[in-house]
């Protein structure tokens, strides 16, 4: 039984601090930006060739954070504030095509192959009867920690502040003397770092390839949408949610049902399952589960 | 390499109906749509499902219209009350559903094998002439596509197509249900990419589910920005240019000796540049739209 | 008296816990002119969208013609023949003024007819844009005109859908002088065509012209319903507008 709660943790993990980051950045940007989940397969190979250049895993991975942040912004100020200016639908087609060229670049640096971060194979730990690897337990911390530290960001800093009434009235924040390109800028970056920090945890858990981004993409939107697209920290229970979903419908015996002993739907119909679960929320509350401040979908 | 040309030509042909398709719900109905791929591959199944239950050729025709009448009424029914940007997320994460089902559900679709074996269009003739045959039934389809999509896009039905898609508003105060407007643009249109689907599938005589990658459906949108929204000669010339320009990448990449992921990254490079360039610099794409239609206003 | 062509009564609407209209009975009669003043936030404009299918009422029932709107949707009013214009009319900027024009009679429009062709008299067309002097924009984009011709251009919109009733939304807000007293004429000519106006407005000179009658809102209540003649005199409307002498002297 703790084994399932270990499972929804650590594939909660996966997507929470990219959907954070989605969320974030769309509650300032308003148009939902596809290339954040290449942004968080960027980290993660930047991270793995830092540290096949001989830097230690913890720098390799500040490092990576910090150079896809300062990509993300430069990204921003290049192409997607342009493409915004025509329209919301227009930057997120931009934002697919974006994505589609930091793919192909991935491809042509690092080949089809998957790459992973050099670790040492340490004995899995057995807590209350589940089966977690120390990394496993690691990823859980970061991804805890990184939440904090943004929560305190945005709620208790002025920068925070700032972040939240651009979102609620840009107009009206700009108005009171706010300098919102700042924000915009400054929440870009952040929401980068939270994606490509997520990227790099991921990969400690296993690998990074050319795939990862596009596969994490619908999952990722899944949770930010049901937490509520521009509630950033309802994010984190929407990718909870999912979570939960996931694991369960690849974890339930239908075998009862249908008079045999064991049946089980594919892995794959776990991703689909959380597909199901974006439609449907889009359909039935597309503000997401919980009170935000999402007005328009 | 007279055969090769054939065979692109063939494709582009295909191509050309799913861009035109595409181009009539984004350019036409302000339909975002993200799950284009789908269609084509209800299409492609239907054909292959007649083959393997025996069915017969115009059974698999009517199976092919039945599923993507289906699907498209379903994807117009999520956009009942949704914004562009996330009807066309959801639309994405359909689309997925639907392969991810075909590929898992083998014992109706064959599965990742797909169904192979399927009986070609001119059974008759064999080698090249069969293959011209082949490209004169796609040419002549083509054709017949385009003509009917010229046509609707100057009746009255085009009309109220066209006032929806920038003022829905002011089409519902002058009495338009543009539910039903929507619905009908993407039934029809959906039969168009079915029927390239059902085409293709007895022209490769084999069918599977990775035909239908997400991936496609950005390769038809990168089609129809570059060759000009709401054009239809627009559409084909750009399905017309990309699918030539990839049909002689491997070409290019024989003659500069560079390894095989050169190939999909130069799509990936293509398609993503593409669009980027086209949004910002030339946004009305290679063939501009006509705006009021014919000459006489 | 013949039976009204609108007919609202007791239709109340609130928006979380602000009331905007509390006990609303008004008609308007087959070739009335009917003008609907009131200040700002008196709940002018939500009437016109409950009566439009825009909002729906909370409490009351809207005839029209013989039918119970109060449910009914936007695109069954208007079919019904109860069009409205919109305070700020936005038009579409890839079609022309013609074909916007072509494209407001939608009746008809449907899945089974998919390909049937536009018949459109163009006569008709070039007539209404002849009769608003807007001939000289008709091939070109409807959404670059002036705010000005968009007004005219939503009014022969309504025209083209044959209605019985349409409700204008501030006709002459933001109009220059000299389009005010063409919109009067258009408007009275439309009027002679047997349509009936309710006409939501600021501007008196305009009202005074036009209107056979006025009705005027406070704070979601009809309180005045007379000839416009009259209004100056009627305390309750001179108060509404001009505030009460015991506001007047609080500021002293």
């Amino acid at each position: 039984m703790f084994q399932f709660v270990v499972d929804v943790a650590l594939r909660a993990c996966d997507l929470m601090l990219i959907a954070v980051g989605m969320s974030a950045v769309y509650s300032l940007m308003k148009f939902p930006n596809i290339a954040l989940a290449q942004y968080a397969a960027m980290g993660a190979f930047l991270a793995i060739v830092l540290q096949r250049a001989g830097l230690p895993l913890v720098p390799s991975s500040i490092v990576a954070v910090l150079i896809v942040g300062v990509v993300a912004v430069l990204l921003n100020r290049v192409l997607f504030e342009r493409m915004l200016a025509i329209g919301s639908s227009t930057a997120m087609i931009g934002s697919l095509a974006v994505s589609m060229v930091i793919s192909a670049i991935f491809l042509v640096i690092i080949g089809p192959s998957p790459a992973r971060f050099n670790l040492e194979i340490t004995r899995p730990l057995r807590v209350l009867g589940a089966r977690i690897t120390e990394h496993q337990v690691l990823s859980l911390g970061i991804t805890a920690a990184a939440i904090s530290v943004f929560a305190i960001l945005l709620f208790k800093t002025d920068l925070g502040r700032c972040m939240r009434a651009t979102a609620t009235n840009n107009l009206l924040a700009d108005a009171t003397g706010i300098d919102t390109r700042k924000t915009k800028t400054a929440v870009v970056a952040i929401s980068a770092c939270l994606a490509a920090l997520g990227g790099i945890i991921i990969t400690m858990k296993g690998e990074v390839n050319i795939q990862t981004g596009l596969d994490l993409l619908l999952p990722v939107f899944s949770a930010a949408i049901l937490g509520g697209l521009g509630n950033p920290l309802g994010a984190v229970g929407g990718a909870i949610v999912i979570a939960m979903a996931e694991t369960l419908i690849t974890n339930v015996n239908f075998g009862p049902i249908l008079g045999q002993d064991l049946v089980f739907l594919p892995a794959a119909y776990a991703t689909a399952g959380s597909f199901v679960i974006l439609v449907l929320t889009l359909l039935w509350r597309p503000r997401g589960l919980f009170i935000s401040e999402v007005k328009r979908v | 390499m007279f055969d090769f040309l054939i065979h692109v030509l063939i494709m582009c042909c295909l191509y050309s109906m799913l861009a035109l398709s595409l181009n009539l719900q984004v350019g036409f109905g302000g339909l975002m749509n993200f799950g284009q791929i789908a269609l084509f591959g209800c299409g492609a199944y239907g054909a292959a499902l007649a083959y393997k239950y025996d069915l017969g050729f115009a059974s698999g025709i009517l199976i092919a219209v039945g599923l993507s009448a289906f699907v498209s009424w379903a994807f117009a029914g999520i956009g009942r009350n949704l914004q562009s940007d996330y009807w066309g997320i959801a639309t994405l994460a359909l689309a997925e559903v639907v392969r991810i089902i075909v590929t898992n559900e083998g014992w109706l679709t064959g599965g990742a094998q797909g169904i192979s074996g399927i009986k070609p269009l001119l059974p008759e003739l064999s080698g090249r002439s069969q293959q011209l045959g082949n490209l004169a039934i796609c040419g002549a389809v083509l054709l017949v596509a385009l003509l009917a999509c010229m046509r609707l896009t100057r009746s009255r039905y085009g009309l109220g197509l066209k006032l929806m898609r920038e003022e829905p508003q002011l089409a519902q105060s002058v009495g338009y249900d543009i539910m039903s407007l929507k619905r009908g643009c993407m039934i029809f249109s959906g039969f168009i990419a079915a029927a390239a689907g059902f085409i293709f599938a007895h022209y490769i005589t084999f069918v599977g589910p990775d035909q239908m990658f997400s991936s496609e459906t950005f390769l038809i949108w990168a089609m129809i920005v570059i060759g000009g929204l709401g054009n239809h000669f627009g559409a084909v010339f750009g399905a017309f240019l990309l699918q030539f320009i990839f049909a002689f990448i491997p070409f290019v990449k024989d003659m500069l000796g560079l390894p095989t992921e050169f190939v999909a990254a130069m799509r990936l490079v293509l398609i993503g540049g593409g669009l980027i360039g086209f949004i910002l610099w030339r946004r009305t794409g290679l063939f501009p739209e006509k705006v009021g239609g014919r000459a006489d206003g | 008296m013949a039976e009204p062509v609108l007919k609202i009564s007791g239709v109340a609407k609130s928006y979380g816990a602000n009331q905007v209209l509390k006990d609303i009975n008004l008609e308007v009669g087959a070739q009335e002119i009917v003008g609907l003043l009131g200040p700002n936030g008196c709940g002018k404009s939500t009437l016109l969208n409950l009566s439009s299918g825009f909002a729906r009422a909370d409490a009351g029932s809207i005839i029209f013609g013989g039918h119970d709107i109060t449910a009914w949707g936007v695109e069954r009013i208007a079919q019904a023949g109860l069009v409205r214009t919109f305070q700020l009319p936005s038009m579409p900027h890839r079609m022309t003024v013609a074909e916007v024009l072509r494209a407001a009679d939608s009746r008809g429009v449907q899945f089974k007819t998919m390909f049937a062709p536009d018949r459109s008299s163009m006569q008709e067309v070039d007539a209404l844009l002849e009769g608003l002097s807007l001939s000289h924009v008709r091939n070109l984009p409807a959404g670059s005109l002036s705010g000005g011709q968009k007004k005219l251009l939503s009014i022969a919109l309504a025209l083209r859908t044959n209605p019985k009733l349409i409700c204008l939304d501030e006709p002459t807000a933001g109009v220059h002088p000299n389009l005010r007293h063409s919109m009067v004429q258009l408007l009275r000519r439309v009027s002679e065509r047997g349509i009936a106006l309710l006409i939501v407005e600021h501007d008196m000179h305009f009202i005074r012209e036009l209107c056979s009658r006025c009705v005027v809102l406070d704070r979601g209540e009809v309180i005045a319903n007379c000839v416009p003649a009259s209004l100056t005199s009627n305390e309750r409307v001179v108060e509404a507008y001009l505030g009460s002498a015991r506001d007047k002297g609080a500021i002293a």
